[in-house]
């Protein structure tokens, strides 16, 4: 039997702010541009793409983020089973998108890790490191943009006010989350 | 010496809190809210430190940051000292150490001192004049003048402090918290935009919170009390955040501003503990308001940088403020009606003042005719020509001025003071302004450069921007800001404003002395002692443009970057040359506006967060195994696995042996993968390699070379066709965020027809690579499943197959020569992965290998590695790869390059393989290869590119680039090395199974 081996095993808590490292997750990048695209995916996994820049949609289970113009991840909003790795969404996804040459659908579960965040000094957390401007960005949910973390690029989900959904890569996941429990320690 | 000169009663300070601090190793008392130039001023210390080339004793001569003289080292011979504190912005704290700089032994006897009376000998320019000659003694010279150069020590040890920065993102940002700047942060806040105001004291209210002034006045209250008032109101606004002691450092384009703040220089060490000394902010302001208000002015005479020569604005502060006297018998010189109400003031607080001299021949205010009802005497029309006292001011003679201010007549008096104020007149500080790329216009009138084109959303409000009257001050404000943020009406629209005050000055940038120029010492920049003669001889000398002059004397160049004379240097060399100030320009002001430490720029970006590290998934396993680590860009891969106290060497050539002779494994995760999919995917790859890929079958796999559209090798990989319109490419390590940036480019902006998407999946995957004869056994014992065979798994192909229930891929690609099989599975089984195969593979002694075994394996085959044995002055012909160029396409990039003179000439550098005569001599990579080692000056034809010790073949051998190499084959040439010449001879790159039989052996 494989063993499953999260890259970080993590969770901090400090003065109104906590981090913790959620696995396993299933996220898929799904492209294209075609109007049969948009609602070959509405069948296919049960919800209506973000189209709108920078937002995200969430169903029951599933969490759809705009990344670019054609291009949006998937999550699955809870945890998966760690002794497989074909899921039901991809293959329902593959057999109506990629098959028929509507657009792509790859699979990235574990090439991102996904850090939550929660409290009331996310923002001046990430501001140590972020050049975003969070000012607008903190007081809507839902919001969605991709930046840079002490130079490693990251994806930031506004998932609830005083709670952020952080997607960093795997390989440079335990490099930023060190740089995030240094600063946090003094916020 | 030890006399208290507090004054009793000001609200600025807690004299509750008694602070104990050393000042060159003798103990005093502050209180908390001084600064250490306060705190020295209060117990009657003027002598501070020295001065830079004449050691002249110089004091402190502002209460702000722009002081020139009074710069001190703190915390000397700790970790935590630094040099050059102004003394005039460091708040004392309980344990704060300071010590003078640039003497020896002490400030009081300082042996550089000699300097002073050589100074004859030493004008601008005398380095260059006199160390030109003999050239060769140079070094001699260098030796002494580095000795004498700077100012303050550098540290020694490692900086324990922590600094951190942070973005902050405004919709106005208000520079300046005097009347003007927290007035236009009320205004913008209260209209709902984002406010952020910054200032660099401790506390804003500029200098109108101590102007306590029965002349100026509003809404009926003093203007100190309205501002306070005002102060308490901007507290409680929601949108407005307010950071003191935060410096703006650098003011760059579209509104981006690096400002320090400072936390916890002014706590003592236990209070600061774990806490963040400073933080830079990196600031985006959608508008920035300029409210940095002005500086006096010095006047320049003779001898005018002794201890006890203050600007009067500071007298002023010190006495209002800080409730210090500077002086008991205190003196002074003016241009304007400004000292007229230090005076007052002084007068007001008990501080006697002996008298005034003033340069105009009348002034009629209300404040002069005050100041002539206390009964100080003022000399009107009349000059300093000398000051006397070493360490400290003692009297001044004053002499009538001519009628054009030009000379002196009459009769020379002597005058005794402790303590002599100069006022000069205002410089807006337009610092800021200039450096966002701002333009300046000179006004005539008040001898001023004032902001006059803005280049961003910017304005420049207050004195920064002319106005110097409260009434003027005010009204102006508020016109500007109505239309900066389109505002119609403010809060203090009814306001009601009263202030007077002469505005008649009179300029005159070079005061005249009774003695000529060539015996005086008017100083016009006092940190970098640069008198007007100094100016004077480099107009004579030739030099022109103010650039020229300033770098020839060095004026404005310290560490306050002349923030008081160079307004004086440029009226002298305007008044020299004849020339308008208006024509002469300014010289460039650069950030940052006061000094940054290296902390705080470096922020946290030391230690661990020095740079960024990336991991593969089999990590932990390497470093459990004790492999040695090696940078490959951001990632950290394993090198090579030492058992025991085995050398590189020696580990390598065990790893080596182990991969041809029975398995080896390899962490190759660093790979960059790209998944491709879309229906014209194989046309896109078409057009990206230089080879076909319309017939590659589905399960197969190709090698492929891309290049950049000059023809030079970019990167190279294998890609894999997962099925007809969906690919894996894999790129180098180094080159992956690289490629897939320039692959989406040409999607986007070239090929947009193209239905192609590409996605990043290198973290995705670990990439387990297992080589050598057993290979097969070890994968068949892992995979149990897969059908091995020649016939459904060959070389250069693949499969999809699962390892207990998990999918992976499964790929007969060789980077070795070997029999190799590189699976890839999904990250986070990679480990338990590699554990399994490692288990499996046992009883074959698999034998993890790194990166220096890989490379050693893959020179022994001849492949290339992209950016080690290439440097984008290679192409594939170059390369000896012909093979790999569809000379039937109809296009790739970089196709049309090949075909240029340049890229099919014969002799270009072309990767050969290189043997030495002597089987055991490793040539150097990097090392030059010659034909002829007589010919002068000696002919390089290239160098050794990579160069292993091969155990297989038990020989040297090395990949090289040589001009025209390809027609060289079996040739011998050299390598001259410092002792020695090595003889090599060109060869084949290929060195071992040119027949490739071990693939499939």
């Amino acid at each position: 039997m494989l063993n499953y081996n999260s890259p970080l095993v993590k969770e901090n808590s400090y003065s109104e702010l906590s981090m913790k490292v959620i696995n396993p997750i299933m996220k898929l990048i799904i492209r294209g541009k075609k109007r049969e695209f948009l609602s070959g995916v509405g069948k296919a996994i049960n919800m209506i793409l973000p189209t709108e820049s920078c937002t995200s949609s969430t169903s029951n289970d599933t969490t759809a983020l705009w990344l670019s113009p054609d291009e949006w991840m998937i999550l699955s909003n809870n945890v998966i089973d760690k002794n497989t790795n074909s899921y039901e969404q991809e293959n329902h996804l593959i057999n109506n998108i990629s098959k028929i040459n509507l657009g792509a659908v790859v699979d990235v579960t574990d090439q991102y890790v996904l850090i939550n965040i929660e409290g009331k000094k996310i923002f001046d957390l990430l501001s140590t490191g972020c050049p975003f401007n969070f000012n607008d960005f903190r007081n809507k949910k839902g919001g969605v943009i991709q930046s840079l973390m002490a130079k490693i690029d990251i994806i930031v989900h506004h998932k609830e006010i005083n709670n952020v959904n952080l997607l960093v890569r795997r390989s440079f996941s335990e490099h930023l989350y060190s740089f995030l429990s240094d600063a946090a320690s003094r916020i | 010496m030890a006399k208290n000169l507090r004054t009793k009663g000001s609200k600025f300070i807690d004299e509750t809190t008694r602070v104990c601090f050393k000042f060159n190793g003798n103990k005093y008392f502050g209180f908390k809210g001084d600064t250490l130039a306060s705190a020295l001023l209060a117990n009657n210390i003027h002598l501070v430190g020295r001065s830079f080339k004449y050691h002249r004793p110089r004091g402190i001569m502002t209460a702000g940051s722009e002081e020139p003289n009074a710069i001190v080292q703190i915390n000397d011979n700790t970790a935590f000292t630094e040099p050059n504190v102004r003394a005039t912005e460091i708040e004392i704290y309980e344990g704060l150490e300071a010590t003078s700089q640039n003497c020896w032994p002490s400030v009081n006897f300082d042996i550089g001192g000699i300097n002073n009376f050589l100074s004859p000998i030493l004008p601008a320019g005398f380095y260059y004049k006199t160390f030109m000659w003999p050239a060769s003694f140079w070094l001699k010279y260098e030796y002494f003048i580095r000795r004498s150069a700077g100012l303050g020590k550098s540290p020694k040890f490692p900086d324990p402090d922590i600094y951190e920065h942070k973005y902050i993102h405004c919709d106005v940002l208000v520079v300046g918290g005097g009347i003007s700047g927290i007035m236009a942060a009320k205004i913008s806040a209260k209209r709902g935009l984002k406010t952020l105001l910054v200032d660099e004291n401790p506390n804003i209210g500029g200098s109108t919170i101590f102007q306590n002034s029965k002349y100026y006045k509003i809404n009926n209250l003093t203007s100190s009390s309205w501002l306070e008032n005002e102060i308490k109101e901007i507290n409680k606004l929601e949108n407005l955040t307010i950071k003191t002691r935060t410096s703006i450092a650098a003011f760059h384009g579209y509104n981006f501003l690096l400002a320090r703040e400072n936390l916890t220089d002014h706590l003592s060490a236990n209070e600061k503990k774990n806490k963040v000394r400073q933080r830079l902010l990196k600031i985006r302001a959608k508008k920035v308001i300029t409210a940095t208000g002005s500086l006096e002015r010095p006047l320049v005479f003779n001898n005018n940088d002794r201890p006890g020569i203050m600007l009067s604005s500071a007298l002023k502060k010190y006495a209002d403020f800080f409730g210090v006297a500077c002086g008991e018998q205190n003196v002074l010189f003016t241009n304007n009606d400004t000292a007229y109400e230090t005076a007052i003031s002084l007068d007001q607080k008990g501080i006697k003042v002996n008298a005034i001299i003033d340069i105009r021949e009348n002034s009629n205010s209300e404040l002069s005719k005050e100041v002539e009802a206390i009964g100080i005497k003022i000399y009107r029309s009349s000059t300093v020509v000398d000051t006397y006292g070493y360490k400290r001011i003692k009297k001044i003679s004053v002499m009538q001025l001519s009628t054009d201010g030009q000379s002196v007549k009459g009769q020379k008096i002597f005058i005794n003071c402790d303590c002599l104020g100069i006022a000069g007149g205002w410089t807006p500080a337009v610092h800021l302004f200039t450096q966002s790329g701002g333009k300046l216009d000179f006004n005539e009138e008040d001898q001023i450069f004032l902001p006059k084109i803005y280049p961003s959303k910017q304005i420049s409000i207050g004195s920064c921007n002319g106005d110097f009257e409260l009434d003027k001050i005010i009204n102006n404000t508020l016109k500007i800001l109505k239309e900066f943020l389109e505002i119609d009406e403010t809060e203090y629209d009814n306001i009601d404003v009263s202030g007077t005050r002469n505005l008649n000055k009179r300029n005159i940038w070079l005061l005249p002395s009774d003695k000529i120029l060539g015996k005086t010492k008017p100083f016009v920049d006092y940190q970098n002692d640069a008198t007007a003669k100094d100016i004077k001889l480099a107009l004579r000398e030739g030099f022109r443009s103010i650039e020229h002059v300033k770098r020839y004397t060095t004026t404005g160049m310290g560490t306050d970057q002349g923030k008081l004379g160079n307004m004086h240097a440029l009226g002298i060399i305007a008044d020299t040359a004849g020339v308008k100030m208006s024509e002469l320009g300014t010289t460039t002001f650069r950030p940052p506006y006061t000094p940054l430490s290296f902390g705080t720029i470096v922020g946290r970006n030391v230690g661990e967060f020095f740079d960024i590290f990336r991991k593969t998934p089999m990590n932990d396993w390497h470093v459990k195994n004790k492999s040695k680590f090696e940078n490959v860009g951001q990632w950290k891969r394993a090198w090579y696995y030492p058992n025991g106290n085995e050398s590189m060497h020696e580990a390598v050539q065990r790893e080596s042996k182990a991969a041809r002779e029975s398995a080896g494994i390899l962490d190759a995760s660093t790979l960059g993968k790209i998944d491709i999919q879309g229906t014209d995917a194989s046309e896109f790859l078409n057009r990206l390699y230089t080879n076909s890929w319309t017939k590659l079958d589905i399960g197969k796999c190709r090698y492929g070379l891309m290049l950049n559209e000059d023809g030079m090798v970019y990167d190279d990989g294998v890609t894999t066709r997962l099925d007809k319109n969906h690919f894996i490419m894999t790129t180098t390590t180094g080159g992956a965020a690289n490629v897939l940036a320039k692959l989406e480019d040409y999607l986007q902006t070239e090929w947009p027809e193209l239905d192609v998407y590409l996605t990043s999946v290198t973290d995705h995957y670990a990439t387990i690579s297992v080589c050598g004869p057993n290979s097969k056994k070890i994968v068949s014992k892992v995979i149990p499943n897969l059908d091995l065979s020649e016939d459904n798994l060959p070389h250069m192909s693949f499969k999809n197959t699962t390892i207990d229930n998990i999918k992976c891929r499964v790929m007969r690609i060789s980077f070795t020569g070997e029999q190799s099989y590189e699976i890839n599975i999904q990250a986070n089984y990679g480990i338990s992965l590699w554990e399994k195969i490692m288990e499996s593979g046992k009883e074959f002694n698999i034998t993890p290998y790194g990166t220096e075994t890989m490379h050693l394996l893959r020179a022994e085959k001849g492949f290339i590695i992209v950016g080690q044995d290439t440097d984008a002055t290679l192409t594939p012909i170059d390369l000896q790869m012909d093979w790999i160029v569809g000379k039937k396409k109809y296009d790739f990039i970089g196709k049309r390059s090949l075909y240029r003179s340049d890229t099919i000439r014969d002799d270009r550098k072309q990767l050969v393989g290189l043997l030495t005569d002597d089987p055991k001599e490793v040539l150097e990579e990097g090392a030059q290869i010659v034909a002829n080692l007589n010919k002068k000056p000696i002919e390089m034809l290239g160098h050794v590119t990579s160069s292993y010790y091969s155990p297989n073949l038990n020989k040297s051998i090395a990949l090289a680039v040589v001009r025209g190499g390809k027609n060289m084959l079996g040739q011998k040439l050299f390598i001259p090395m410092e002792n020695k010449s090595i003889i090599v001879t060109i060869v084949d790159p290929v060195f071992l199974d040119k027949e490739n039989n071990r693939l499939n052996a």
